[in-house]
């Protein structure tokens, strides 16, 4: 459509400020927007889909980036690879026609709202979809130039007070001397900084809160988050009223369910398990788990957060709601009969779906496990990549046999950050030595796709343990291994 | 009590066990119905939906667990209250409609609105340094600990927060609750309240997490940690030595 050549200006070589007046005139003047109002162009169909999985593949690419980016530079690099690929945006002072600029930032506007429209349906998209736009506008705010952030701090309207050196020190006193001396200061409710109140990054009085100049990006994410919140629970409400239109329907369906995160299908049917049988399963279960079977074991007790964690990872693999209170009611054997039933069989009955709001639990993802609910004291839930101390995850590591120099590997990992890609590379370890055990295919290197759920884990584990075929519920990935593949690495993705 | 006096405040399964008669004597000549009244109903004598829309929750005899009570005035409370005499009130937000009638609506329609931010200390907390008890049992000695903990978090929420309506009272039990009942605190959505629950902590990680205070050369140097410092300095040779 667009002549996708870059064509040289004439006449402005050396000329950084002049944006071309085409340009400045246009309905995009700026690269950067808060995609508060909806886009009010013609679309042909081709380009609502075409935008839409291209703005998808840079999302992806961001959530793929969090993953498993080894740093902040290396972060920074991934995005900028992906935008480059599929949503270049050039700036105001590039060599770029106008409408060539024009045509970059249409792209990037109207597939904001395609997605938006797409990933409404439920609370699980909203909420990826909330993510990795916070995120895709965090990095392209800290990459712009100085005028593109101003030009997008001013339009997001911010209401921010600068604050005078005198106030500074008539506000803060001594506690001034947290921040640099030259650095500028906004004086802002704290509900506006929650994320950088919940880690003390600033200083708070009487209620406000007083950011630095370099944490202005934070104020607004943090803005654009909340707004984006507001207008996806709109969007929501307006999904069924498209029903008529049948050309867009299908395309918005495909397009959400191209995430495959969303929450991990067990494959175990209620009954598959019994009560009796989890202790010999436990040696498939992820460390997480794991720990917190051993810990019951131990203790015949396990706080609330351990309850629901490994509580919900058994009903995946397929513990029923009788088995599971039989399970439990054994576990916690220094208690009588009716210190149970009041206390916590209730809750496991909740837990299915059988009382309250009969909501049926899934079990917790990765994501969750790591990010939500940390662990305090006297507690054992959490994910050991993430909550152990690095001597308390070696010795962890070291109860399976595993090599100094694989315990190593993936300590390191987890040392870095990168919980779930530790977690799955303990797992290809683990099966790998369990294979050569075995006589299978010892020289093969088993290479996984990064484990995002505790569940998935398990059925990965179980599924490579089969020696000969593959059982219906095979992932594709454990299949793809059993069916024989040669000697050099399998890499499944 | 005694220093070395040690109290049990609680049986294997923390559900207290006290007569029917006891309590029933406990409503009517003893619970504060009036001030109770007084203070959730937040404004005026008479009944506003900060009150009726409140949800409260009782159990009562043989621990059964009721939910969504709600109640249109103050005598209306007081009649309930003596009629089920529950071992225990808990007090939950206030929603959008009174949540008598929650299963009669829409769904969706019944929401919270506001909840006052608490805050539960427990002395269980502290069972990883303190020698004189675990568990249930409390003395005089590791209350102290508690102490401390009610001067940091209250001079906190004041100075920093700037929340002025902060009510502390004893759980009961074996701890403490401090509600804070500012409509800034009321209005605090779960990302707020995780925040300030952020900014209060320090000690973080479970039982495999070795050292679990963490400061960097910053964050020793933040305002709520040099002046939390400077409270436990007071107590510290007191308590510990």
């Amino acid at each position: 459509m667009f002549n996708q050549r870059v064509v040289k200006r004439e006449g402005h070589q050396g000329d950084q400020a002049v944006v071309p007046e085409v340009v400045r005139r246009s309905r995009y003047p700026c690269r950067l927007t808060m995609y508060g109002d909806a886009p009010d162009v013609e679309v042909s169909i081709e380009e609502f889909e075409t935008f839409a999985l291209d703005r998808l593949q840079v999302l992806r690419a961001i959530e793929d980036a969090q993953l498993r980016a080894k740093g902040e530079d290396d972060m920074r690099k991934r995005i900028s690879e992906a935008l480059e690929k599929h949503m270049p945006s050039h700036t105001n002072r590039s060599k770029l026609l106008p409408r060539q600029l024009v045509g970059e930032r249409r792209k990037d506007h109207v597939s904001h709202f395609i997605l938006r429209l797409a990933f409404s349906r439920t609370e699980e998209l909203r909420g990826w979809f909330l993510r990795y736009e916070c995120a895709l506008l965090k990095h392209r705010f800290q990459n712009a130039d100085l005028a593109e952030k101003q030009e997008l701090l001013s339009s997001a309207q911010l209401r921010l007070a600068h604050l005078s050196p005198a106030d500074r020190d008539a506000k803060l006193g001594s506690a001034s001397g947290f921040y640099a001396a030259q650095e500028q200061l906004f004086e802002v409710d704290f509900e506006r900084v929650l994320d950088l109140v919940g880690r003390s990054q600033v200083v708070l009085r009487a209620g406000r809160a007083f950011v630095p100049q370099s944490e202005v990006a934070a104020l607004l994410i943090h803005e654009f988050r909340h707004s984006l919140t507001q207008a996806l629970a709109v969007c929501a409400k307006a999904l069924p009223q498209m029903g008529e239109d049948e050309r867009l329907l299908p395309l918005l369906q495909n397009l959400s369910n191209q995430t495959a995160r969303s929450e991990y299908q067990s494959t175990g049917a209620a009954g598959a398990v019994t009560a009796e049988s989890v202790p010999g399963l436990s040696d498939s279960f992820p460390l997480c788990m794991q720990h917190l079977h051993s810990q019951l074991a131990r203790d015949r007790h396990l706080r609330h957060g351990g309850r629901m964690q490994l509580g919900l990872f058994l009903k995946g693999i397929g513990l029923g709601l009788q088995d599971a209170l039989v399970f439990w009611r054994r576990a916690f054997s220094a208690m009588t009969d009716d210190q149970f039933q009041k206390g916590y069989a209730y809750n496991i009955r909740h837990n299915y779906g059988m009382e309250g709001k009969r909501a049926d639990y899934t079990p917790y993802s990765c994501h969750r496990v790591i990010m939500s609910n940390p662990p305090g004291p006297g507690d054992h839930h959490g994910c050991p990549f993430r909550h152990f101390s690095a001597e308390r995850l070696r010795a962890a590591l070291h109860k399976d046999s595993l090599p100094d120099a694989e315990v190593r590997e993936v300590a390191d990992l987890a040392q870095a950050g990168h919980y779930q890609v530790a977690c799955t590379r303990h797992l290809e370890l683990r099966l790998h030595h369990r294979r050569q055990q075995t006589q299978q295919q010892p020289d093969a290197d088993i290479r996984l796709s990064a484990v995002t759920s505790p569940n998935q884990y398990f059925d990965l584990c179980l599924g490579c343990t089969k020696p000969t075929h593959a059982s219906a519920t095979d992932t594709t990935t454990a299949a793809a291994i059993l069916s024989g593949a040669p000697k050099s690495t399998t890499a499944i993705y | 009590m005694a220093d070395d006096e040690k109290m049990q405040v609680d049986g294997d399964d923390g559900i207290d066990e006290i007569s029917p008669m006891t309590l029933g004597h406990y409503y009517q000549r003893l619970f504060p119905h009036a001030l109770y009244y007084k203070w959730l109903n937040y404004n005026g004598k008479l009944a506003t939906t900060e009150f009726t829309h409140r949800e409260f929750s009782f159990t009562i005899k043989d621990g059964i667990y009721l939910r969504y009570q709600s109640f249109k005035d103050s005598d209306e409370l007081q009649r309930e209250l003596q009629r089920l005499s529950p071992s225990k009130i808990d007090i939950g937000a206030i929603f959008t409609a009174p949540p008598k009638h929650a299963k009669s609506l829409q769904p969706g329609v019944f929401k919270p609105v506001s909840k006052e931010l608490v805050f539960d200390i427990d002395m269980t907390d502290y069972d990883e340094i303190r020698t004189c008890c675990q568990g249930g049992a409390i003395c005089a000695k590791c209350w102290r600990f508690m102490t401390v903990a009610m001067h940091v978090l209250d001079r906190a929420l004041r100075e920093d927060f700037g929340f002025t309506q902060i009510m502390w009272a004893y759980s009961g039990r074996r701890g403490v609750h401090c509600w804070v009942c500012d409509e800034r605190a009321r209005k605090l959505d779960d990302a707020g309240r995780k925040a300030v629950a952020g900014y209060l902590s320090l000690v973080r990680g479970g039982a495999e997490q070795g050292k679990k205070v963490n400061l960097t050369q910053r964050s020793a140097h933040h305002p709520h940690i040099v002046r939390s410092l400077e409270i436990v300095e007071e107590y510290f040779e007191d308590v510990l030595l």
